[in-house]
């Protein structure tokens, strides 16, 4: 049964940060599929995504102390929670070898795949596909895959200034689309 | 500064986004204390970034929510995060007493072990010596031919005693060992007779905590039979105690 009551943000987070398990479900009825989405568009894997927005909740739960209402609102808090979570995932030793194993596989399976991967993009990623190509790819990797605009002008061989205001450029066009 | 071209330079999607360097996040929020519409800017793209997530939901496991209570409640509730500091003082302080109790305990232990080693070694080595001499005696027994030994049997008033005559036929020399005798009163002391025709000689007194067990008597040349009686401090001219062991050769 989901419960009738809302909560503003303010008495919400007053009430996780008294550990109230009634507020912490209730954060999750509300939330949980929008951070799922976030976490989905960085690890594709169903099972890893699961296990990941496990440890966002619970990190929520843990770390609601060094939530600061002045510098965002509280989903921005855990979006970036979720996201920093998904990039850590992806990173991981574990999840490298276990794509290398997968796309081995799907190599086999699917030869069509090496020359390109199909995207099914849902929610930001999808917002991003009206970005031209040269600024998806800037935030696709800066935001999906958590890349330094250092590491993406080394990796794409761009000048450092390029990058910044590329990324500023799309920045500016993905307000406007979001909106 | 002009807010307005700051406020569409990005920098307010980057900052909610975090894709920016520390250095433009702190400059952003000292601005954002500063400059309201700034605020304004950054809320509103927060609320349009959420309604876009809200928008594109996925539903994760069915599960997930348990598991999720299930850890939380596993480990979650034990250390509020605003107490930590507090409970941090008190595990430290607890934590230097109890090391200071360990080490006070270490070094007791340590000392009583080394006493303790030290009082072995010493028993060790008195056996040790101890045992040299029996066996400087017992090889002495052993290599002399004329040499004959006699098992003295515990009598009725102490079965566990036990002694051992040695007795050289051809120096007439006794050896005692008393293998087992009880310890006596302070105001007694065992004696040795050797029986001659039915008559005990006394062969003297001796002391069973003596160093070497092994007592070296004379004259008892022809003897028949050796025994050992509990006389009163100095012994006596005739057997009057009780008999604690008898052999006969």
């Amino acid at each position: 049964m989901i419960s009738k009551t809302t909560y503003s943000e303010q008495e919400l987070v007053a009430l996780l940060q008294q550990r109230n398990e009634k507020a912490f479900g209730y954060l999750y009825d509300n939330y949980s599929g929008a951070l799922y989405g976030i976490v989905n568009s960085i690890v594709t894997d169903k099972e890893i995504a699961n296990d990941v927005l496990q440890n966002v909740f619970v990190n929520i739960w843990r770390k609601i102390e060094s939530y600061d209402p002045s510098k965002g609102r509280l989903f921005t808090w855990m979006l970036n929670i979720a996201r920093n979570a998904s990039i850590d995932e992806i990173r991981s030793k574990g999840f490298r070898d276990a794509q290398k194993n997968q796309s081995l596989g799907e190599n086999v399976d699917i030869p069509g795949s090496v020359t390109g991967p199909v995207f099914d993009d849902v929610g930001l990623k999808k917002v991003l596909t009206k970005l031209k190509t040269e600024l998806r790819i800037l935030i696709d990797m800066s935001y999906f895959q958590g890349f330094t605009h250092e590491e993406i002008s080394r990796a794409l061989d761009i000048p450092l200034g390029t990058v910044k205001t590329r990324i500023r450029s799309a920045l500016i066009q993905l307000r406007t689309m979001i909106q | 500064m002009n807010v307005q071209e700051y406020i569409s330079s990005g920098i307010v999607e980057g900052y909610v986004l975090g894709l920016v360097s520390d250095e433009e996040r702190n400059e952003f929020e000292k601005l954002c204390l500063q400059y309201p519409e700034l605020l304004q800017a950054r809320t509103a793209f927060e609320l349009a970034l959420e309604k876009q997530a809200m928008e594109n939901a996925l539903s994760p496991s069915a599960d997930l929510k348990d598991r999720i209570f299930t850890e939380i409640n596993a480990g979650g509730k034990i250390l509020p995060m605003h107490t930590a500091p507090v409970r941090n003082l008190n595990w430290l302080k607890y934590a230097a007493a109890a090391c200071f109790i360990l080490l006070a305990g270490s070094l007791y232990w340590n000392i009583s072990l080394y006493n303790k080693n030290k009082s072995l070694k010493s028993n060790y080595d008195n056996t040790v010596a101890r045992l040299n001499d029996m066996e400087k005696d017992i090889q002495v027994l052993q290599q002399n031919p004329s040499v004959k030994m006699a098992s003295m049997k515990g009598l009725d008033v102490s079965p566990q005693s036990y002694a051992t005559v040695y007795w050289d036929t051809t120096s007439h020399d006794v050896y005692l060992l008393t293998n087992n005798l009880p310890i006596p009163a302070s105001d007694k002391q065992y004696q040795l007779w050797a029986i001659f025709n039915g008559k005990p000689v006394d062969l003297g007194v001796f002391d069973i905590k003596k160093e070497r067990l092994l007592i070296q008597a004379h004259n008892a040349q022809g003897a028949e039979a050796f025994a050992i009686t509990l006389e009163k401090k100095g012994g006596s001219p005739t057997p009057e105690g009780t008999m604690y062991v008898m052999g006969k050769l």
